[in-house]
């Protein structure tokens, strides 16, 4: 069997009770989803991010879709800035629209922005992409202070994008209170095992509330119902990160005395530098797959999932088998 | 003590400044004939003067293919062989060979790619080499990044070992108009993965790369200034802006137009000095080595730093696409001079396709 480590899933399924909740959605599956359950769940995520406001909560079918529509939206005339590399999509037709596309390159040993250059480019209309910690490096490239002297430019509009906060436990929602230039996308994808029924959200800064309030947010009922159990017990979810935060330590510290360069993460995965070559696809042809960056980034970068403890066992001991 | 030998290409990277492609069989007469000087003396006498293990037992090449270098500092040596008033490539390779019978266990090369491929010929992958980078062309990752870095690698002393490639330009390739890198077999070197050169990867013309040097192309001319002189770098990127222009512009050379007429051509560093005094105001525009990310130092060594002293950094245009650029964690100068490659360095935008760019650090 294939052992995937190659998407960032979380290895463990969600609790029983999660689970059963999804399968009560399926009861009424010739009926559209009820407003009240939607409410509900906003009101969860509401608690669950410091009471913040949920009518300024935008639910959608993964946070993909949110980013695109904010990119789609909101790049009209604007320069777009972005970090290289990342997983943020603009294609064409946005960049028609768009004024400019700037992208800077994070290198290794410390993808570190460079914040005065960066403060400087903000010179002319701007939304400002960053996932913070950053696909594939699961570095955080942002701190408070950046982003409120960022936010402070009334001409840029930042979107940070915190999938991996419950790893990372950084957060900048405590600044849309004072900047409403400034909107976050989550997702119960990664920490809340939930990739397969494709919740993700945005805690949307004021400038951004009106364009999304005839966003329509129906989700499908397993999907709604399996998200309001998971928040109605964080301490679950909370034990999980916990778990793979242990592994992902354990399995770098591995990595590291087999003679891999691994990178500091604040995330459910690790990148790595091999000077074995081909990993990947030697990892492959013994049914483990992870993720070669070659294509979009440097040679010999590889992003690994942290799997669970028999996953990340099987890769490592593969790895001892190829080398 | 660990016998390692030491030859020196005295006339490698000679055709840089006078606008060759390299020194290779006849064309260091030509390039002589124009005026030009050894460079490799600074390059070697650098990296001796930084290497700190005192157990060293060198084997060295005679006269000027390094005896003349190492004698004036405080290593231990013996002589390997003799050469006549003119050296060539058979004796860089008969001398290799004498070295080998005599047991070195490292061979130190200073040199450009057709010095690799001649130690090559001689070594294959019996020993591990480093390289000394000197030449005009440096597509061969086997060279250490600067002659500083090159002294740190045999200080490490380290027993991993790594296979190399030994690239040359592809003359077939390059009659027929394209640029690419022709390989020409390998080398060990010691493993000292952040100080090797990257491999230097010829851009090839696949389609989407072809769209990606046409939206460049596109882009930069929107943006042409009138009355300013724009130098043109050597690459398939910056011919594909010249043939917007309907200009003929050579592949390794660096030619200069002037309100979208060619002006200049395959100009040395004397002509570059020349017609950027002429012009008062100059761009230049220039992409950098796939792999490696170098900018100045390396294939276009016609930009001396006599030339980039007359030029602001913001008017270094770097051009590169996106492919290219996202695999470089940055850009490198290594022009000889450091004030000049001070002034070089820091972050630099490149463009990379219509409307974009990507920022970047020059080390």
């Amino acid at each position: 069997m294939t052992i995937n480590l190659n998407t960032n899933e979380n290895p463990y399924l969600p609790d029983e009770k999660i689970h059963q909740a999804a399968m009560k959605g399926l009861d009424d599956i010739n009926k559209y989803p009820e407003l009240s359950d939607i409410n509900e769940l906003k009101k969860l995520l509401s608690k669950y991010n410091a009471d913040f406001p949920s009518e300024q909560i935008i639910l959608s079918h993964g946070s993909d879709l949110l980013l695109r529509e904010i990119i789609n939206i909101f790049s009209k005339e604007r320069k777009i800035m972005m970090l290289s590399p990342s997983f943020f999509s603009v294609s064409n037709y946005v960049l028609e629209q768009a004024g400019k596309l700037t992208k800077f390159q994070l290198s290794p040993p410390h993808f570190a922005l460079d914040t005065d250059f960066l403060l400087n480019e903000l010179n002319e209309p701007t939304l400002l992409l960053i996932d913070n910690p950053n696909n594939p490096t699961g570095k955080i490239v942002l701190n408070y202070n950046l982003v409120g002297k960022i936010l402070q430019n009334k001409n840029t509009l930042v979107l940070v994008d915190e999938a991996y906060f419950e790893f990372s436990g950084q957060t900048f929602a405590g600044l849309l209170k004072n900047y409403p230039n400034l909107i976050i996308t989550r997702t119960m994808d990664k920490a809340f095992s939930l990739a397969g029924l494709r919740l993700g959200y945005l805690l949307a800064g004021d400038y951004f509330k009106d364009y999304f309030s005839d966003y329509p947010q129906l989700l499908s009922e397993p999907t709604v119902f399996a998200a309001i159990e998971s928040l109605k017990n964080i301490e679950l979810m909370k034990q999980v990160v916990a778990k793979i935060v242990d592994e992902r330590e354990r399995v770098s510290k591995k990595l590291k005395e087999l003679g891999f360069e691994v990178f500091p993460s604040e995330t459910n995965f690790l990148l790595i530098k091999s000077k074995i070559p081909e990993l990947a696809l030697k990892l492959k042809n013994k049914g483990i797959l992870i993720y070669d960056l070659s294509s979009i980034y440097f040679n010999d970068f590889y992003r690994i999932t942290i799997g669970n403890s028999n996953e990340n066992d099987n890769l490592l001991n593969t790895i001892l088998e190829i080398d | 003590m660990k016998k390692i030998g030491l030859i020196v290409n005295p006339i490698a990277g000679m055709g840089g400044s006078v606008g060759l492609k390299g020194t290779d069989g006849e064309t260091v007469k030509e390039a002589i004939a124009l005026g030009a000087e050894p460079t490799t003396p600074k390059r070697i006498e650098e990296t001796l003067s930084l290497i700190q293990r005192k157990d060293l037992y060198f084997l060295v090449a005679p006269g000027k293919m390094g005896e003349d270098y190492l004698k004036r500092f405080d290593f231990k040596y013996e002589v390997a062989s003799k050469i006549g008033k003119d050296t060539n490539a058979d004796d860089t390779k008969r001398i290799v060979l004498e070295m080998l019978k005599k047991g070195i266990k490292l061979l130190i090369f200073v040199g450009g790619d057709g010095t690799a491929r001649d130690i090559y010929d001689a070594v294959g992958l019996t020993i591990p080499v480093v390289g000394i980078p000197s030449g005009v062309k440096m597509f061969s990752p086997v060279f250490a990044l600067s002659p500083k870095a090159a002294a740190q690698i045999i200080d490490n002393n380290s027993s991993q070992l790594i296979e190399e490639e030994v690239l040359d330009i592809d003359e077939d390739a390059f009659r027929a108009g394209k640029l690419g890198a022709k390989l020409y077999g390998y080398l060990k070197v010691p493993k000292n993965i952040e100080l090797l050169q990257g491999k230097k990867e010829p851009s090839n013309l696949s389609k989407p790369e072809e769209q990606s040097k046409e939206e460049i192309a596109k882009y930069l001319l929107e943006n042409i200034e009138k009355d300013t002189l724009y130098i043109l770098g050597p690459g398939t990127t910056l011919s594909t802006i010249a043939e917007k222009l309907n200009i003929q512009k050579t592949l390794l050379g660096i030619d200069a137009i002037f309100n979208e007429q060619l002006v200049g051509s395959d100009l040395n560093e004397k002509g570059l000095l020349e017609i950027i005094k002429k012009h008062g105001k100059a761009k230049i525009i220039l992409t950098p080595i796939g792999g490696n990310g170098f900018i100045f130092g390396r294939a276009s060594k016609q930009f001396t730093p006599r030339v980039l002293k007359l030029i602001d950094k913001k008017d270094v245009i770097v051009v590169a696409t996106e492919d290219k650029i996202s695999r470089l964690e940055c850009l490198r100068v290594d022009t000889g001079d450091t004030e000049t490659d001070n002034k070089l360095k820091g972050q630099v935008k490149v463009i990379t396709g219509y409307k974009t760019e990507t920022i970047i650090e020059v080390k």
